[in-house]
């Protein structure tokens, strides 16, 4: 059964994070994504770790191989002006084309949206800058971490009277991805009922805004910044990280009612707890917040987090662990509901562990059905097949610097 | 010819997490029309506030508000045998259904897809499941803070050099957003598939926990490429990537990224020795000596107030970021030139301003049309007329909730 998107392509100028997962997700539907990449300026997230077997090797980058999944690649020098007409080209084969640069960027190649369409009228086009492409910051340079504090998550995340915090990984960039791949779907959708193309504007510092939009009420209704506050609530508790027994073991627990607490009493075998008045009520346990959490760590402590989110659970209670890397990637539930993507990815010729798809269509199947790409990896069927490049056009090109 | 993206699809969304309700407020924001079923006691982000002057008041919460504009709001007890029958009849007519109960809840209202295929075969049902329709964590009980854990999020976020400090949650409800874009972004292949004649309906399954899994930055091939382990309490693989305060007591989020953008901060620090010291040769080095640099680096950083610092860095193109407030932004003149907040007029809390379009569509408008609904606001205009129930099988259909 072929994927939603099969029969689509897209004309992949991404690059780093945001732009890639968008196409990743267009890939995973069955698009074919032609990715195009210079040696001239490699993908940074070819130049971070890890690297397969040490590296550094920009084609053995775990960081790059995990986001850009089920894509083809090229070489191809847009910065050169027969490197741009090459990838105008592409685009007037393409149905959709996809940039992250700083705004104006493509401008200055003579691949911007003007310049796209007069190749492809129905062209759906999406540039996803930091900043967005009009504004009088949107020349400014952004990278997926910075969209973090700018959108205002830091200042509401963090420990108690600390300082702002990260969120722990550059969230701006696959949540501006994950958007970003909705509503080139959406202007697809637009394209096959009324034949018409268009251009999307999307701001990944605005895509990160809206994922804390309740946030901004505070500010509307009350002028009011919430405070940083841990992990804790005002509306249920416990709700919290406990240290548990091992080497940096904790559980998360959450009582959402009175009814939960009792449970998580009786799990501890402490039920005289639940009638204790420090611990009654909401209002009692968040008055006696400290306490209360410090007398379930007193039970945590002494128990393995796994066996004890099974007694929890099976009590109903909320509860999990906070997985580790390696305990992501060995977890048999995602295992068994074949989360993952075992394959080669560019030069990594053994099968290697990625994350996969997070869901399931049961009548057009998402799937991977190949690992990233080497750099370049695709030229012979893109120049070839696809353009029609002679091998010697094709040797000539590279000669002169232009497929690079 | 439609106006609107999504302009003539009428999804149906059900749900109590958030996730499925950002997921319709995708579409709807794109023209599709979509209508919110609650419970008679009315959805649980209806409790979330926040509330005008601190007031509970559920026609006027601010979770509720947001996750809620442009669509048309009714009350179906749906475990009674007339308010499914309501439901079952809305749903023969729509194109999306899409809701976030757990496999368990799901069965037990009987939203199962065999059901609701028999009864529209054109229809895209969308689960959100917090562990995914199978496995043995199926039935997990699981809320924000659990999913973060299950996920693989809360591990990595700490302090470098706080080991005591616990796997921190970031703000909000980031995991029921994240089920919710992935609903949409699946949902959105499937209406396309239909639209091109590729399938009818069909069932879409989404793991909460998997979507965060997926999010993960690098730390999945950390450790399936070379065993390395990130910690949230470890140091920053490259530097600089840190909060720090300014002069004025602000903070500016301190970044750069390629080592153009290095050589360019070094000038703007007016110490050139700083690209002769072997210690902070490259970033690599300069994170793995981070500890030793940091003071001075601080100490650059303390001579500007915070705003004056992002200007300076920005002109030289790097990518230094203000560490925003709720005020900062809502008072941004870039995001305003954009209009980016929308002011949205609302009977019950008055005039708000939203966080807005997450992305502009050239040719199809997103727009808000319509603020959230009340309570029940809608039953008589879908219910009655769209329906055609009569006075008494919507009193009986929604157990008399005005």
């Amino acid at each position: 059964m072929p994927g939603p998107l099969s029969g689509i392509r897209v004309a992949d100028f991404t690059w780093v994070w945001a732009g890639p997962t968008c196409t990743m997700q267009l890939a995973h539907m069955g698009a074919e994504v032609i990715r195009m990449e210079t040696t001239n300026r490699i993908c940074t997230l070819r130049m971070l770790p890890p690297w397969h077997g040490g590296g550094p090797n920009p084609n053995k980058a775990g960081y790059f191989n995990q986001y850009s999944q089920g894509k083809r690649g090229i070489l191809l020098n847009i910065a050169d002006p027969e490197g741009a007409e090459i990838a105008k080209k592409l685009v007037a084969m393409s149905d959709v084309a996809v940039e992250n640069f700083a705004a104006g960027v493509m401008k200055k190649l003579g691949l911007d949206y003007e310049q796209l369409v007069k190749v492809k009228p129905d062209l759906v086009m999406m540039s996803m800058s930091g900043y967005g492409q009009y504004g009088p910051e949107s020349a400014y340079v952004s990278y997926g971490p910075a969209q973090v504090p700018m959108s205002g998550l830091s200042q509401l995340t963090g420990y108690k009277d600390m300082h702002p915090m990260h969120v722990g990984m550059s969230y701006g960039d696959p949540n501006a991805g994950l958007h970003a791949a909705f509503a080139v779907i959406a202007a697809l959708f637009h394209r096959e009922r009324t034949g018409k193309g268009q251009y999307i504007d999307m701001s990944q510092w605005e895509s990160s805004m809206a994922v804390i939009g309740e946030a901004f009420m505070n500010h509307e209704m009350n002028r009011e910044q919430p405070e940083r506050n841990g992990n804790r609530t005002d509306r249920m508790s416990p709700h919290g990280q406990f240290m548990a027994a091992g080497d940096d073991a904790w559980i998360s627990i959450v009582c959402t009612d009175d009814q939960d607490w009792k449970a998580l009493c009786d799990v501890m075998e402490k039920p005289e707890l639940a009638d204790d008045a420090r611990f009654k009520t909401l209002a009692d346990r968040k008055a006696n917040e400290d306490e209360l959490e410090m007398v379930i760590m007193e039970w945590t402590l002494q128990h393995d987090p796994f066996e004890a989110t099974v007694k929890l659970q099976a009590r109903g209670i909320a509860a999990y662990p906070p997985l580790s890397s390696k305990q992501v990637l060995s977890n048999e539930h995602m295992e068994g509901r074949g989360f993952f993507v075992d394959k080669p990815a560019g030069a990594v010729e053994e099968p290697v562990r990625h994350a996969g798809i997070p869901w399931r269509l049961s009548e057009t199947p998402a799937e991977v059905w190949r690992g990233a790409p080497a750099m370049g990896q695709d030229n012979e069927y893109v120049y070839g097949e696809l353009l029609g490049y002679s091998s010697q056009q094709i040797a000539d090109l590279a000669e002169r610097g232009i497929i690079r | 010819m439609p106006e609107r993206a999504l302009e003539g699809i009428t999804v149906v969304e059900l749900g109590k997490t958030g996730a499925s309700a950002y997921a319709a407020k995708l579409m709807a924001d794109l023209g599709a029309d979509a209508i919110k079923v609650e419970p008679p006691q009315g959805d649980p982000a209806r409790a979330l506030g926040p509330f005008p002057g601190h007031k509970l008041n559920p026609d006027a919460s601010g979770t509720y508000l947001y996750l809620n504009t442009n669509k048309q709001g009714i009350t179906l007890d749906i475990s009674s045998e007339k308010g499914r029958a309501a439901l079952d009849k809305l749903i023969g007519s729509a194109d999306v259904l899409v809701h976030d109960f757990t496999p368990k809840e799901a069965e037990g209202l009987e939203l199962v897809y065999d059901r609701i295929h028999a009864l529209n075969g054109d229809l895209i049902m969308t689960s959100i499941f917090p562990f995914g329709a199978s496995g043995p964590l199926r039935d997990y009980r699981a809320e924000e803070l659990t999913l973060l854990s299950a996920g693989g999020w809360a591990w990595l976020n700490g302090w470098p050099g706080m080991p005591e400090q616990p796997p921190l949650k970031p703000y909000g409800f980031q995991t029921a957003y994240q089920g919710g874009v992935n609903a949409a972004l699946a949902t959105m292949g499937a209406l396309f598939a239909r639209q091109r004649g590729l399938a009818r309906g069909q069932h879409i399954e989404v793991s909460v926990q998997e979507c965060i899994a997926s999010i993960l930055e690098m730390t999945l091939p950390s450790w399936s490429y070379i065993n390395v382990m990130a910690v949230r309490y470890g140091n920053r693989p490259i530097q600089p990537i840190e909060m720090m305060q300014c002069k004025d007591g602000a903070w500016i989020f301190a970044l750069s990224i390629e080592e153009h953008q290095w050589q360019r901060l070094v000038e703007l620090m007016g110490t050139p020795e700083w690209t002769t010291w072997e210690v902070a040769a490259n970033r690599f080095v300069r994170a793995s000596n981070w500890d030793a640099l940091r003071p001075f680096f601080q100490e650059f950083v303390s001579q500007w107030n915070a705003a004056d610092l992002y200007r300076a860095a920005q002109e030289k193109r790097v990518p230094f970021a203000p560490v925003s407030t709720l005020a900062d932004l809502v008072s941004s003149e870039h995001l305003n030139v954009r209009g980016f907040f929308v002011e949205v007029d609302h009977p019950s809390a008055g005039k708000l301003k939203h966080a807005g379009a997450p992305y502009q569509l050239g040719g199809t408008p997103w727009e808000i049309r319509t603020p959230a609904p009340t309570l029940g606001q809608h039953n008589e205009q879908v219910l009655g007329k769209m329906l055609g129930l009569s006075k008494d099988e919507m009193a009986a259909a929604t157990k008399g909730a005005r």
